[in-house]
């Protein structure tokens, strides 16, 4: 217990190293985290893929799911496809209904509206419709779902009829068999993921947004508590390959042994199976190649994480405790071998059958993981060294801060004739700076002030309105502030631009720390953004350049090149002047779409820029400018 | 200062109300970090409607505080209504404030005049080690200004957890303990102790401070002090039995403390112990926990701090808010509200800034992880765990460098600052 017992007054070696070589340290911790981030994705840092709850017995029933019995999927199909083409933008629901009671499902439908947030008196409504299938062998105690998300023809996305028509393939199959010891909920949903929203708040009996935003009505049948979810978007009735996605609404994801189970699934029915549109497997590759892929594949899947937003219907039962998947079949394009639904019937079958066996709920395996491949995986103990360095880079340099101006004021104190152990710190400035920068922050959270800025500029679509809105407030933070401290305040003591600085590492660093548990993606770029300024800020006398690298950083800039990154890859034949406005539009529905999720279903995405980078943000741009009265220039030797 | 002080007072106090009145207090008052079985004000209210329906509360597992407490809050919530139930714990918390507030300038008086008796003893180099006169005024706006605005005490007040009441008891024992009031010191520990046990430990200063300074008659002082706290405490026992007409809440209040039946998770090491060890070694485990809560530190360190009861009192609090069965942060923001007494010890302290930041860490992550493993149902309870343990350990890093801080300010004002070995700089060893 060294570290206890040192009964010296100072601080030893190893601290005056860190101390006086802490840049150097920031920096090599930074390269360090962004080196053993990159290596993740190679095979000696993720493990195989297994499975830890055994009561799954993935694969050990044949499929038994065939066309033989009642009327086929090509009967389900066409009759689907008839139906849809009466109706436009619309889902069919009696047909819907009665093709449910057809199956003897018990059969209910469940109505939603949504007060669009962002312009008063706008209303959408929508309806969804689910069957449930009783359990013969038990009381309605648990429960799986198999959902559908509905769309019309007129919809952008691509048709999810053929998937539709599995579901009622699946259910006609699965109402035969008498091995069932949970319910089976088949549910159809109507307006991507509003109406998965809705149904699920109605049915925990909950309201996960802003309160009278989406009001999400009663259902009138329940079944158990839902122990699994499985969203299919199947886009043809030739199937190229098997997308399984997870990520979920803020960057939760499922049990990893689920979807360990869909891949080991598709392997046995022989499906092409993907993860991220990446084949797994090092078969026909070699080692470099596998490395390139494995990384390209965990950085899109890092890259889909962070946004918050879930990429598929599943995302959202990840909040209620329910672990659920996408199964997305791409339409197989030209000729060759391709995919047949009822593969893919087989392989929802058997994953049923395996989460029919389950005990207790999912609670072996991974909840936290980064998959380079589909059949590899990166567990929590091996990813969050790479933020942890970033992480005690600020810790680092706020410890230094620290150190060198307690000493700094220790030698002070010795040559000055008044004799006071420690110099008390006028903190009123700081606590002002700190607090008022939050206080913005708060204002401008998605529940304040859109609604204002929507309500300002109310002859211009909201999106632009909101993005003029948060623009304006940005740009007067960042203009107004220097000369108010300039102003304001004639000279500070060192010790105070020292604590601010403390005050904004810590801040920064925790803030980080908090966000990577729930959302490692998240919080890794994030840090990759901003651990490099804030090492590089000096609590005194900075160089353009930071500033002009913080004003790079801002949390609206930092969107504004996201969206122009984004836009140049998908469309790279625009000319400037076309690009630019396109930016520009972008961004503001990134925005607009942004604070909708907020409120509707609670996403944190906007609340973590505003609360956290924001307040952080402007703290550091007023230790920027705060003026400086340095005595003389102090080196800690 | 007085504007200071006049500020911090306002602040405080408008935190308190604001947050009493909104939608957080039920928030608050549901963390499990804030609300123990032991301090619950929900619990309270069910033990309170149980004995007016003249249930015996005691009788299932509900009510673990004193027949007196329920006396007390069953005249309170029968007598006044809910709003002004809120700005009794207010007022409450704002005179702990204030006694702690007087308890510091008396005892930095008492320095002070003691530093000027024996500074003819101290070389002239140990100047910038005496403790300034201007201490006097800024140490009691500091520990004022803590117990007001920490988010620790704020938070136990507005969840009203009987916590506040305990502190204004052990403020007053303290007060007692400067001033050398033997009675007071001895009713308010008692009181303070009486549904809490732990802080019986706190004897030791009482017992020391209220000696007086003649060898002779110490003693008998002592044992003055001991016999008084009993005498209180039989009398309140014997209270509460007239109260109840029955032992039996002896064990729902001792034995619920003692035996740790309840293991819902808190920021206490015990619950996360307890749930995975095997059930026949859980008497000796018990027994170990409970000696090392209660016991253990009282005589070693009474012996070595018996020269500063306060410094004791500071360390023993510390120490039972780390180790109890069912630590609240009500207990952690109390005692980090008398640190600033001991601010002539700052200069010695080492692990401040890390231990700081532990706390803030804490603080924020142990919510966080609680979302996780209860909310989302991803993490789990070793993850919680993980929170408390740090938090224990940075609170532990806290008590160890106050007391080194201690003896290495005594150890320098004896034999001064740096000391020279043929020419070089010696170090210190503690072995």
């Amino acid at each position: 217990m060294g570290l206890l017992t040192d009964p010296s007054v100072g601080h030893g070696a190893l601290t005056s190293i860190f101390v006086r070589h802490h840049n150097r340290f920031c920096i090599l911790m930074y390269i360090a985290s962004v080196i053993l981030f990159c290596m993740l994705a190679h095979d000696s840092f993720s493990s195989q893929t297994y499975f830890s709850e055994n009561a799954l017995l993935p694969g050990l029933v044949k499929g038994q799911l065939n066309d033989n019995s009642g009327p086929s999927f090509k009967d389900h199909y066409k009759e689907l496809k008839a139906e849809a083409q009466h109706y436009e933008t619309e889902t069919p629901h009696p047909y819907l209904i009665s093709k449910f009671k057809h199956l003897r499902l018990e059969t209910y439908s469940h109505n939603f509206t949504l007060n669009y947030p962002l312009k008063k008196n706008t209303v959408y409504t929508g309806r969804n419709v689910y069957g449930i299938l009783r359990a013969p062998r038990s009381a309605s105690i648990e429960s799986i779902v198999l959902s559908v998300p509905y769309r019309s023809p007129s919809s952008i996305f691509p048709s999810t009829l053929p998937g539709l028509a599995v579901m009622f393939q699946i259910a006609q199959f699965f109402r035969q068999q008498m091995y069932w010891a949970k319910d089976i909920i088949f549910l159809v949903t109507e307006h991507e993921q509003l109406g998965m929203q809705a149904w699920l708040e109605a049915y925990h009996g909950t309201c996960c947004g802003s309160p009278g935003v989406l009001n999400s009505g009663k259902l009138s049948g329940r079944a158990g508590a839902i122990q699994a979810a499985i969203n299919l978007e199947i886009h043809s009735e030739k199937i190229d390959h098997i997308d399984i996605k997870l990520s979920g609404l803020n960057g939760q994801l499922p049990n990893l042994d689920l979807v360990n189970l869909a891949h080991r699934l598709c392997n046995k029915e022989s499906v092409r199976h993907t993860f991220n549109n990446v084949d797994g497997g090092a078969i026909g590759r070699n080692k470099v190649n596998t490395y390139y892929t494995n990384l390209s594949t965990m950085m899109s899947m890092v890259m889909t994480q962070a946004t918050g937003v879930p990429d598929g219907n599943h995302g959202l039962f990840h909040r209620f405790g329910i672990e659920a998947i996408t199964l997305e079949g791409y339409e197989k394009k030209g000729r060759g071998i391709y995919v047949s639904v009822l593969q893919v019937g087989r392989v929802i079958e058997g994953m049923f059958r395996s989460l029919n066996n389950l005990l207790e709920r999912f609670h072996q395996s991974f909840f936290f993981y980064l998959l380079p491949s589909t059949d590899r995986y990166v567990s929590i103990g091996l990813y969050m060294p790479c933020l942890v360095l970033l992480v005690s880079a600020l810790f680092l340099k706020a410890f230094s801060a620290w150190i060198q101006n307690s000493s700094h004021q220790k030698l002070s104190d010795s040559s000055s004739t008044q004799s006071t152990i420690s110099e008390h710190m006028h903190v009123g400035v700081v606590s002002g700076i700190v607090l008022g920068s939050h206080v913005i922050g708060l204002i401008l959270l998605p529940n304040f002030a859109p609604a204002y800025f929507t309500n300002f500029w109310n002859h211009i679509p909201t999106h632009r309105a909101l993005l003029l809105g948060y623009t304006c407030v940005s740009v007067a933070i960042v203009c107004l502030l220097p000369i108010l401290l300039k102003k304001c305040l004639n000279s500070m003591k060192v010790s105070n631009w020292v604590l601010l600085h403390v005050i904004c590492l810590l801040e920064l660093g925790i803030g980080l720390l908090c966000v990577a548990m729930h959302n490692f993606s998240l919080g890794y770029l994030t840090a990759l953004v901003y651990v490099l300024p804030a090492v590089c800020t000096k609590s005194s006398q900075n160089r353009i350049i930071v500033k002009f690298l913080w004003i790079l950083v801002h949390p609206i800039c930092s969107l504004f090149w996201i969206t122009a990154y984004i836009t140049y890859i998908t469309f790279p034949e625009l000319s400037i002047i076309d690009y630019l406005t396109k930016v520009v539009e972008s961004s503001g529905q990134w925005m607009a779409l942004s604070t909708v999720d907020n409120m509707v279903y609670g996403n944190w995405a906007f609340s973590i820029g505003v609360l956290l980078l924001l307040p952080v943000w402007t703290a550091f741009w007023c230790l920027m400018f705060l003026p400086t009265n340095l005595p003389q220039k102090s080196k800690m030797e | 200062m007085e504007k200071l002080l006049f500020f911090v007072y306002s602040i405080g106090i408008l935190i308190r109300i604001y947050l009493s009145f909104s939608d957080f207090s039920t928030l608050i008052a549901d963390r499990v970090e804030v609300s123990t079985p032991l301090n619950s004000w929900k619990r309270v209210i069910e033990g309170v409607s149980l004995y007016n329906e003249k249930i015996n509360p005691y009788d299932g597992d509900l009510f673990h505080e004193t027949p007196l407490t329920l006396v007390f809050f069953s005249y309170l919530t029968s007598t006044i209504s809910d709003f002004y139930v809120s700005l009794v714990f207010i007022i409450c918390d704002v005179f702990t404030a204030i006694v702690l507030y007087y308890t510091s300038k008396i005892y930095t008086a008492n320095l002070l005049k003691e530093q000027s008796k024996t500074k003819s003893v101290y070389n002239k180099e140990f100047n910038k080690l005496l403790i300034p006169n201007n201490f006097l005024i800024i140490n009691p706006v500091y520990v004022f200004s803590v117990y007001m605005l920490n988010p620790y005490t704020v938070f136990s007040c507005i969840a009203r957890t009987t916590t506040v009441f305990n502190n204004l008891f052990l403020a007053l024992c303290l007060y007692a303990m400067v001033k050398r009031l033997r009675f007071l010191g001895c009713l308010s520990l008692v009181l303070a102790s009486l549904p809490t046990f732990y802080t019986f430990g706190l004897i030791a200063p009482l017992m020391i401070s209220c000696a007086s300074t003649d060898s002779k008659k110490k003693t008998g002082s002592f044992i003055i002090t001991l016999l008084t706290c009993v005498a209180i405490s039989c009398s309140l026992l014997y209270l509460c039995y007239i109260i109840m007409n029955e032992w039996t809440f002896l064990d729902s209040v001792y034995g619920f403390i003692l035996n740790v039946r309840d293991l819902k998770p808190n920021i206490g090491l015990f619950w996360y112990f307890f749930t995975e060890m095997f059930e026949h070694f859980r008497a000796l485990f018990v027994c170990a926990f409970q000696l090392n809560a209660s016991v253990l530190y009282v005589i070693p360190l009474s012996i070595r701090l018996r020269h500063d009861p306060l410094l004791l009192a500071t360390s023993l609090l510390a120490l039972t808010a780390v180790f109890k069965s069912y630590p609240s942060i009500g207990d952690v923001g109390f005692y980090l509200s008398l640190l600033p007494i001991h601010r002539h010890l700052f200069y010695f302290m080492q692990q401040a800034f890390i231990v700081s930041c532990f706390f803030v860490g804490c603080t924020i992550f142990a919510p966080t992880v609680w979302h996780l493993w209860i909310y989302s149902r991803s993490a789990n309870a070793n993850f919680y765990f993980g929170v408390t343990l740090a938090f224990a350990t940075t609170q532990i890093f806290l008590i160890t460098d106050l007391l080194f801080a201690y003896i290495k300010r005594e150890f320098a004002l004896k034999h001064g600052m740096k000391r020279m070995i043929n020419g070089r700089e010696a170090r210190l060893m503690l072995d």
